[in-house]
């Protein structure tokens, strides 16, 4: 009691005579039709640039912060993600695309250096370091997988010496995303996932959703008085699907529920106790906190910003006629403030809190924003010899046409014929292509990188297609499962400039839009081989060389000259013979 | 002239056969330019449309690993309009390349060096086909056909090579040098015919002057000029690209084999199976062994520089590391001259045999190993070996004849009986 009364009063201390470094963390939840739900987890915390450099660390990860500054990184964005986020379904995704990378890891960063063999040194640092940090084999970033890209990321933070910053960009798309790499994420949290918002996060729910994504973002801010700081966002965000989730753990297979708990349809002339057709439910279903992330939600943070007007940490988007039950009952506060379809939350510290929603069907569902770009990539062609990339990029906004980077990756084996990339609006007879930045691949040193500058129409379809030749690797260069192909990453879409946004202050974050990564199977030789081949291949030439050779050699003799006195002591004989 | 009428008559009929190919079937070419068998990593005609794509838009088409043939093509081909398009005139090119080689080949075969050279008179001289059948063999060969409608430019080199062997069996010097350093600087092998052609020129020379011109002052100044030339490309290669890199993706790619693509020769699936740690060796160990094959043909077939020549464009047909069926039409093509050594070989119907055999289940493995999936890549490598095999019995019987033709002068009364080699 009184070590607790001491800490208390020594944080109070600290927290007036320190500088200024705060932590913020939101959860927002939204439902999506078809019975999903979107939840956004965002910790974000700060430090003054002095204390960064004299490595005060209070707030901002100690472990991240040394690493960066031994890899001298300005800037660092890192991603975890997989699934798939259905844009035809929920619409736009959370941060508009900014938090969100290729499935597997993605990396970018600036790195201050002096040249470019220098930041790239740095960049293997950065790599090495944080693949040791959160347990993902990022030290397999290397110059196959780098690019430099031009034109598809700015960054997000103030930097004074522009000119010495390189932009690395490094994707892993085989690389899966699980619970070795949930744990170190939660530990840079000053809560640690037991408090607060990231004591919902366990690893069972959030890699069996739909869509998740988790994101790492370090950026310097320098507000207009020059006061500079270094800022940390990490952010969760996941699509689940509610009965999905809902499932307990150690009954996780489903089974058809019992008839008698089914809604029937009654007009169906086969209805009866034993056959039943299911009505399609209307209604949104019930469920809970704890039902979704399998824990409660253990209390707020304590480093929470404690004044009366921040600290509402949960927020939830929902009609205005939905019902919400909280746990527990007047420990709580409410708040409608921004919207009136927001509430956020302000849950007690120490205590459990809980949201309940009961099932409701609801006369307006909530409406999603579109999406300014659908994207969609895949291989076409057959067989393991060549294929083409088509992908297919769609305006759905009928006012407003769209400027955007496209940004290809590709790794070595993957060899594309850039004179057969043929770019067309679909019912308009202009090229879209503006710009092209395109450096090639060599064989086992770096990928492909494209880059193309696109104008769309309002409300029209863009297909790109080019072909390419698949390599056939050394028996080393395989993996175990070599039949499985390899995986191409995504490609990265952001959107420029659009019409409607012109003029007007755009968010430095930026909107992105992915495809989907590509599975590419190529030919494989028989692995149970090598011996085999070398003696084979050994014994024809020596077949056709030793022929060769003897014909060169050796001269002809009639038949019956040589006199024919059998076995080793002819041989010898005449050997002899021939000497003298 | 009967002649100049049967001349006209098969030039025309090849021409018509392959420009009606390439407008009848419009997919033809890029279906063949697409086979393996036909077009390997540093022939292929769609890398070589990548790389002029690349040259007209100022991006190097060194700094990557997709074109990997000699600079000085960029230009010619910038010259055409571009083929995916209005693909006619490179057709009418590659035609071209076609008639100019028949031609040399007809001249090679009315040289006579093949049944009579400078210090050998064979004994069987008069069973010769006459100069037009030798050109129809080639211009209707069905490999030469497919490698002309896919437009690989192994045809380019054909073509030097031919001309080569042409300057030097009429004793013309300078041009046989110059033709042999441009096939050498499209593809590196033909080096390698230096010394015999060499050697076959002199003899040429030889016999056409009163005296015989010293034979050291001779191959020093072949040789001078064949580095001069040689030079000269590779100075204007550097010239055109501006920098010295296009050594490592033009002969590079030979020597290293970065490139694995399947194709009828024997390195790709070795190289393929091969251990990291070995790769170094068995690659010089290769190169010796097709390299080694220069010398001791020569040496031993001093007397018949023509068909040391020959057998050697059937070695590199089987041993060098990108060979497509264009090499071994360029053999197939000059086997025809030496027709008065066909009575003398063995195993004619075997060779011949092994090469149907693998024409045709070739691409049918092929296609079920990359396409159906219900082969793996045994049964192509398989078939390659079976290819290998089947030329390197024609060139060995081949050998074996010139060397029995040979024998047969020197000792006249054991003609026809058997002999043994000791």
């Amino acid at each position: 009691m009184l070590l607790l009364l001491l800490l208390s009063v020594f944080n109070a201390v600290i927290a007036s005579v320190a500088p200024r470094s705060d932590y913020h963390e939101r959860l927002l939840l939204r439902p999506l039709p078809q019975s999903a739900l979107l939840a956004s987890f965002n910790f974000r915390s700060n430090e003054t640039s002095t204390a960064f450099e004299q490595q005060n660390f209070r707030h901002f990860p100690r472990s991240l912060g040394q690493i960066l500054q031994h890899a001298h990184t300005k800037e660092l964005h890192l991603r975890f993600s997989w699934g798939r986020w259905d844009a035809d379904s929920w619409g736009q995704m959370p941060w508009n695309g900014a938090r969100e990378g290729g499935t597997g890891v993605e990396l970018w960063a600036w790195v201050e250096a002096g040249n470019e063999e220098e930041a790239f040194a740095r960049w293997l640092t950065l790599t090495n370091a944080l693949s040791g940090l959160f347990c993902a084999s990022l030290n397999f970033v290397d110059a196959t997988n780098t690019v430099r890209p031009v034109m598809s990321f700015r960054p997000e933070g103030d930097h004074t010496n522009a000119s010495r910053l390189h932009l690395l960009h490094g994707s892993l798309p085989h690389e899966v995303v699980c619970t070795e790499n949930l744990t170190p994420f939660l530990k840079l949290l000053p809560c640690k996932g037991k408090a607060g918002i990231s004591s919902l996060l366990s690893g069972h729910k959030l890699f069996d959703a739909s869509w998740q994504t988790m994101s790492i973002d370090v950026r310097p801010v320098c507000e207009k008085g020059g006061e500079c700081s270094v800022e940390i966002e990490q952010g969760v965000d996941m699509a689940l699907d509610i009965e999905r989730s809902k499932r307990p753990q150690d009954n996780p297979i489903p089974r058809p529920l019992p008839i008698s708990e089914i809604a029937c349809d009654t007009s169906k002339r086969y209805n009866s106790h034993d056959s039943c057709f299911p009505l399609a439910t209307t209604a949104d279903p019930a469920w809970s906190l704890q039902d979704i992330f399998g824990r409660p939600l253990k209390g707020a943070c304590p480093l929470t910003d404690t004044s009366p007007d921040l600290g509402y940490s949960v927020c939830i988007n929902v009609p205005q006629e939905r019902n919400i039950t909280v746990h527990p009952e007047g420990q709580y506060s409410e708040s409608r403030s921004t919207s009136p379809e927001l509430r956020c939350y302000k849950p007690p510290r120490n205590t459990d809190f809980d949201l309940h929603l009961p099932s409701q069907a609801l006369p307006t569902p909530l409406t999603h924003p579109t999406p300014p770009l659908f994207a969609s990539r895949s291989i076409n062609g057959h067989g393991q010899e060549r294929g083409s990339i088509r992908a297919v990029i769609r305006n759905p906004s009928p006012t407003s046409s769209i400027e955007f980077s496209y940004l290809e990756s590709l790794p070595w084996f993957m060899k594309p014929y850039l004179h057969t990339l043929r770019a067309r609006i679909v019912g308009s007879p202009e090229d879209p292509v503006k710009e092209m930045y395109y450096r090639p691949a060599v064989d086992r040193k770096r990928g492909t990188h494209l880059e193309l500058h696109m104008l769309l129409p309002p409300s029209s379809t863009l297909i790109l297609t080019y072909d390419f030749d698949k390599a056939i690797l050394r028996y080393t260069e395989y993996p175990p499962d070599a039949n499985r192909g390899f995986d191409a990453p995504p490609a990265v879409i952001r959107v420029l400039a659009s019409s409607e946004t012109m003029g007007r202050e755009q968010d430095r974050k930026g909107i992105y839009v992915r495809t989907t990564s590509l599975l590419l199977p190529l030919p494989t030789p028989d692995f149970s081989m090598p011996y085999n081949v070398i003696i084979l291949t050994s014994t024809v030439m020596a077949l056709a060389f030793g022929n060769i050779f003897n014909l060169l050699v050796r001269r002809f003799v009639g038949f019956d000259e040589v006199a024919g006195r059998g076995g080793l002591v002819g041989i010898l004989r005449a050997k002899i013979q021939r000497l003298k | 002239m009967a002649i100049d009428r049967q001349k006209a008559l098969i030039f025309g009929a090849a021409v018509a056969v392959r420009l009606l190919l390439f407008t009848t079937f419009p997919s033809l070419p890029n279906l063949l330019a697409g086979r393996v068998e036909v077009s390997t990593p540093v022939t292929s005609f769609k890398r070589l449309q990548e790389g002029l794509f690349l040259y007209k838009h100022n991006v190097s088409p060194y700094d990557g690993g997709v074109y990997y043939q000699a600079p000085l093509l960029l230009p010619l081909f910038s010259l055409l309009p571009d083929p995916s398009y209005f693909p006619f005139a490179s057709n009418v090119l590659y035609t071209a390349v076609d008639s100019l080689g028949a031609y040399a080949l007809m001249q090679i075969a009315d040289s006579m060096q093949a049944v009579t050279p400078r210090l050998f008179k064979s004994s069987r001289k008069d069973l010769r086909w006459s100069s037009v059948a030798v050109a129809a063999g080639y211009l209707f060969n069905p490999f030469t056909v497919a490698t002309c409608v896919a437009r690989s430019t192994s045809a380019l080199s054909t073509l030097f090579i031919l001309v080569a062997i042409a300057k030097a069996s009429q004793g013309a010097g300078i041009t046989f040098v110059f033709a042999l350093s441009i096939a050498s600087y499209l593809s590196m092998h033909p080096i390698l015919l230096f010394p015999p052609l060499l050697l076959l020129c002199y003899d040429v020379r030889a016999s056409k002057a009163k005296s015989a011109p010293s034979a050291s002052r001779f191959a020093v100044s072949h040789t001078a000029g064949l580095a001069a030339a040689c030079g000269l490309l590779l100075y204007l290669s550097y010239l055109l690209t501006g920098s010295w890199e296009f050594l490592q993706s033009t002969y590079g790619v030979r020597l290293l084999l970065p490139d694995l693509t399947p194709n009828v020769g024997l390195w790709w699936y070795f190289f393929i199976e091969m251990f990291d740690s070995f790769r170094e060796f068995f690659l010089g160990v290769f190169w010796l062994h097709v390299a080694s094959y220069a010398p001791g043909l020569t040496l031993r077939l001093r007397k018949q520089p023509l068909f040391a020549a020959a057998t050697l464009t059937g070695i590199f047909a089987i041993f060098t590391p990108y060979p497509s069926i264009a090499d071994a039409a360029l053999y197939l093509s000059l086997l025809p001259l030496f027709r008065h050594l066909f009575p003398l070989m063995r195993y004619s119907f075997l060779a011949a045999a092994a090469i149907l055999y693998a024409s045709f289940l070739g691409p049918a493995f092929y296609h079920l190993w990359i396409y159906a999936g219900s082969g793996n890549a045994n049964f192509f490598y398989a078939i390659t070996l079976v290819w290998s095999l089947g030329l390197s019995v024609i060139v060995g019987d081949s050998l074996y004849a010139a060397l029995r033709d040979e024998f047969d002068v020197e000792r006249p009364e054991l003609r026809g009986k058997e002999v043994k080699r000791i």
